[in-house]
């Protein structure tokens, strides 16, 4: 009975005091202060590594921690998040709006006004050479600056092309000549190509930033913009008109779906499947059949122009960014300058080996696109380095209600069946609102 | 009973479909045909040598069988008190635990995470669990249950001074049998599903479930349905079997606990 | 001094202590509760009244906050996406509500009788409720897609040609309403064999008797009795419609809410506020109106039902 009552006692004991440590380690800002002292490794968000599919993606991101590791006391560990959920999920708000944010992650321009005006975005420049500086061309780098300074170092371009299916050609008694240079030309192509089996040419359906970005270069073709000189929408115009209604003709004559599979950046799934003959897609397509369609014969050509208009495509891509309110933002900054911007010729390598080996990408260093010369000038890449990445601008940086108010609009003319004008003119309207009330840094 | 029979089939067919498609090549994959043509077990050797799916499927399991069992303790429980003893503020305490049946998880997902992050439950079991186990509707159709017992029951037990826990624990539980086996199968398949909340508090791959990894299966592969296919025909098929094996049971015991 | 009190009942002590026998039964059931209670009121409760309260600040996502008053509720309003959402829920709910009651009573009373038959049925109805929803939207994607789907390819049989059924902004709500009809309909079939067990066979007989027929049976006995089941079945479907996370599911998988925002059900619309544009303090505002909504639903149908006893009359 008594050992009985003493056992009780100490259990109560150890439980109280269990109890009582469990307490203070639950006040969270005390055991932030203890991670801090432990110097607790650095999270990186992304979605390649560890859990990712392409083994030469997940190895590029594993060597990058290692060699990092090596040479600096603060560690640095990868974290992987569901590539689409990265995207389009709520993985990542969730974190930030609560506080536990990784310390670096990669953003794509559609979301770096979204960050940057939330304040999280860390300066890397004191980090990063001025030589370094000047191996970032202008169009790349500005999307990630705010006044001068660099918010997020660019691991990728990725320009927009079309891809088109040989077979598919073949079998309309077409050729490599016939590839569409006009708007027309391409709807006529297109008629040609579509089967019962298959559509003709294939852009984007599902609304998302994604989107927006492949339906920029139409805009831009026409001279048109969404933002003008004076701060004040430029959207009720012809170009915006033409573009919409170009995406619009494509669905009323029947040559394209309204309804994509995957995703319009997957060319595997639509083009790769057989489902549409020609797709608007950006360079990483090339790796992408390469390695999973590599019975389908195909070739790429540069987007089509409108009669009054001028080349342009688009260039999109991912950053490493430092989380400014992290648990270390100048060693996180550190990390991005040192793996992409640094003249180290370990960096530049880098950068020319994700770009070449780990994906199919155009490098977003002069210093890369020289050191990588033999690959980038043959083959498909050779065709997307001469003719289709010199007329390269970059993605936009709209902040998320700009890019609702574009989204509706496309989404309205291309598969609502609304009148082009009409919705170039509601979502101006629109634009005006939000753009009389937007206070934060310079839309580009 | 032929119109019954043709709507059973309409009712399968996308699950056959499922089936059909896992086992076709990825070159026939929109072929019409319902019998795959070279039929085979490729696409599975495939997804399971590249994927740890075992791993997933044991950590869904073990989350969704301890969430069941907590959850139907302390539901039968409250659902008890509920519907069969008297107290002051009854019907307004059951009503707030009811309302909480009106609540989404994408509605409260922050406040529930930065919560989840005060109590340390991030990345582990006990946050897939905890959060999962409390559950107004499981609550509300256990009272329901309890509600239609004759009061008579417990009387005579109270007469002789049983105690609450008494009359709750070999009398009622042993008469919720049908229900609380009922409430399994649901409580079991609910969380076995259960997607959003589990990918907000994992990182680590280790504890992902298979919702998650089937997640992410698809986001890497959209292009090779046969795969596709082929994950999802063993992430469901789990389900699928247990369903087979206890349809009888799992059909009666629904049938019969009266969910009303 | 309380705690000891308390202890007795559920310990199975004897009703010694001085507690009247009224005192023994509260306590007791206070115990009972209490798990689920304070579970609820943790992770349900608190993180919905936090909701709440971040629905009166602007929230730049990165713990930023503003006080605004009723401002997030005015823009609800003024906003035009707010209103297409409301409106999409509602199209969505009033298709939905009435599809499952009527799919599921009529599978019920198809597979009523106890045979071997129906056992199979039965089981082939409930089948996909087995399965996870990302599973089941991967597979109608698989089906629907244009062209070459079985769906697709099957459609011109019917004389449907050159439809698209989810890109389609007039047919893309219509048919996620049959995917989540042909998802849900087992298990209010279920629920309905439940409540038709509970109606006596004599009724029927009697019925008969007096010379009516099946309809008439159904109308006078069948209708009538299965009031409490009906109740039930109608709100919990009108909830799962609403505010539903399998609803949400589907929906996010299949279409994102488009195209042209005509699958943007409310709770889509919330999400997208919340996670893509980093707008909490909005997202929380108009999430704690949809639950007060449904509150007062709920309320509606309690009182309806004296307190969701659901009696026969």
């Amino acid at each position: 009975m008594t050992d009985k009552t003493t056992l009780n006692r100490r259990r109560l004991i150890q439980g109280g005091a269990t109890f009582a440590a469990a307490g203070l380690t639950g006040f969270p800002f005390i055991n932030r202060m203890a991670l801090r002292a432990q110097e607790a490794p650095l999270k990186f968000w992304q979605f390649y590594a560890p859990g990712g599919d392409v083994k030469p993606q997940v190895q590029w991101f594993e060597k990058l921690v290692a060699d990092w590791n090596d040479g600096h006391d603060q560690k640095v560990e990868l974290e992987y998040v569901v590539n689409s959920e990265y995207i389009s999920g709520s993985k990542l708000a969730t974190a930030f709006a609560s506080g536990e944010g990784p310390d670096i992650f990669l953003i794509s321009p559609g979301d770096f006004l979204r960050y940057y005006n939330g304040g999280v975005l860390a300066d890397l420049t004191p980090h990063i050479e001025d030589a370094a500086k000047a191996d970032f061309p202008e169009s790349v780098i500005a999307n990630r600056m705010v006044d001068g300074k660099i918010y997020g170092v660019p691991m990728e371009v990725e320009p927009m092309a079309f891809y088109y299916s040989v077979k598919a050609f073949e079998e309309a008694k077409l050729n490599e000549n016939d590839v569409p240079k006009t708007w027309d030309e391409l709807l006529a192509v297109a008629k040609k190509l579509t089967t019962p089996n298959r559509y003709g040419v294939l852009f984007e359906t599902t609304p998302g930033y994604y989107q927006n970005f492949t339906w920029y270069p139409f805009l831009w073709q026409g001279g048109g913009e969404f933002q003008g000189k004076d701060g004040k929408s430029a959207f009720d115009s012809a170009a915006t008109v033409q573009a919409l209604k170009l995406w619009q003709d494509a669905i009323n004559t029947g040559v394209a779906p309204r309804q994509v599979v995957g995703g319009g950046f997957d060319i595997v799934a639509n083009l790769g499947a057989g489902l549409c003959a020609m797709q608007s897609c950006g360079i990483w397509g090339i790796s992408a059949m390469d390695n999973n369609a590599k019975d389908v014969p195909y070739g790429i050509f540069k987007l089509p122009t409108p009669a009054n208009g001028k080349y342009v495509t688009v260039g999109g891509g991912w950053a490493f960014v430092a989380n400014a309110g992290g648990k270390n933002p100048d060693a996180s900054a550190q990390f991005c300058a040192w793996a992409l911007a640094s003249m180290d010729q370990g960096s530049i390598d880098r950068v020319v080996n994700w770009c070449t080996v780990a994906k199919s990408d155009m490098p977003p260093r002069n210093s890369a696109l020289k050191a990588g010369a033999d690959v980038f000038s043959t083959g498909k890449f050779g065709t997307f380095a001469k003719e289709i990445h010199p007329g390269t601008r970059a993605e936009p940086r709209v902040p998320p209600e700009a890019y609702k108010i574009i989204s509706d609009a496309i989404q309205s003319a291309q598969l609502g069946g609304v009148d082009a004008q009409q919705a170039a003119t509601a979502a101006s309207q629109q634009l005006d609102a939000f753009l009389a009330s937007y206070s934060g840094a310079p839309i580009l | 009973m032929l119109a019954t029979a043709a709507l059973g089939l309409m009712t399968v067919f996308p699950l056959v479909w499922m089936l059909v498609i896992s086992l076709k090549p990825a070159s026939d994959v929109f072929t019409p045909s319902l019998i795959p043509e070279q039929p085979t077990l490729g696409n599975f050797l495939y997804v399971l040598t590249e994927v740890p799916f075992l791993r997933y499927l044991f950590n869904s399991f073990f989350v969704s069988a301890t969430v069941t069992v907590a959850a139907l303790f302390f539901h039968s429980m409250a659902g008890y008190s509920l519907a069969r003893l008297r107290f002051p503020g009854r019907d307004i305490l059951f009503l707030a635990m009811f309302s909480t049946f009106l609540v989404s998880l994408p509605v409260i997902i922050v406040p529930l995470f930065i919560l989840t992050r005060t109590l340390h439950m991030l990345d582990s079991y006990a946050g897939l669990i905890i959060p999962a186990i409390f559950n107004a509707f499981g609550i509300f159709l256990l009272r329901q249950y309890y509600l239609s017992l004759p009061r008579e029951l417990e009387e005579a037990a109270i007469m002789d001074g049983a105690s609450y826990w008494r009359i709750y624990w070999s009398i009622i539980l042993p008469l919720s049998r049908p229900i609380l086996s009922a409430l399994a199968i649901l409580f079991f398949l609910a969380n076995w599903n259960a997607f959003l909340w589990p990918l907000t508090i994992t990182s680590d791959l280790n504890l992902w479930v298979v919702q998650v990894a089937i997640a992410n299966f698809k986001s890497q592969y959209a292009a090779a349905w046969n795969y596709v296919m082929a994950a999802s025909t063993i992430v469901a098929v789990p389900m699928l079997v247990l369903f087979v094996i206890f349809q009888r049971q799992i059909m009666e015991s629904i049938k019969t606990s009266g969910l009303k | 001094m309380h705690a000891d009190e308390m202890k007795s009942p559920a310990a199975g002590a004897k009703s010694a202590r001085g507690l009247t026998a009224k005192q023994r039964e509260r306590y007791a059931a206070w115990l009972f509760v209490l798990p689920d209670a304070l579970g609820l009121l943790v992770f349900v409760g608190v993180p919905m009244l936090l909701s709440l309260a971040v629905g009166f600040f602007e929230v730049n996502g990165f713990g930023g906050y503003r006080f605004v008053g009723l401002g997030n509720y005015r823009r609800m309003w003024s906003d035009p996406l707010f209103w297409s959402s409301v409106k999409v829920t509602v199209a969505y709910a009033v298709m939905l509500v009435p599809a499952l009651y009527a799919a599921g009573l009529g599978l019920a009373l198809l597979v009523q009788k106890t045979n071997r038959f129906n056992a199979v049925m039965r089981s082939m109805f409930f089948a996909p409720q087995m399965v996870s929803l990302v599973v089941v939207a991967l597979v109608w994607q698989l089906m629907l897609v244009e062209k070459v789907g079985i769906v697709s390819r099957l459609a011109p049989l019917v004389g449907l040609s050159g439809i698209s059924l989810l890109g389609d902004p007039n047919l893309a709500l219509f048919t996620l309403v049959l995917v989540s009809v042909w998802f849900l309909m087992g298990f209010y079939m279920l629920i309905f064999l439940g409540g038709l067990q509970d109606i006596p066979a004599e009724y029927y007989e009697a019925a008969k008797i007096d010379g009516a027929g099946p309809v008439t049976s159904f109308w006078y006995i069948t209708l009538p009795l299965l009031k409490p089941t009906s109740f039930f079945v109608l709100l919990v479907s009108l909830v799962a419609a609403v505010a539903g996370g399998q609803v949400f599911d589907l929906i996010y998988v299949m279409t994102k809410g488009g195209p042209v925002n005509s699958t943007s059900v409310l709770i889509i619309y919330i999400y997208k506020q919340a996670f893509q544009f980093g707008a909490f303090g909005y997202a929380s505002a108009m999430a704690s109106l949809l639950v007060l909504a449904l509150m007062l639903v709920t309320v509606f149908f309690f009182l309806l039902t004296r307190g969701g006893r659901f009696e026969h009359d």
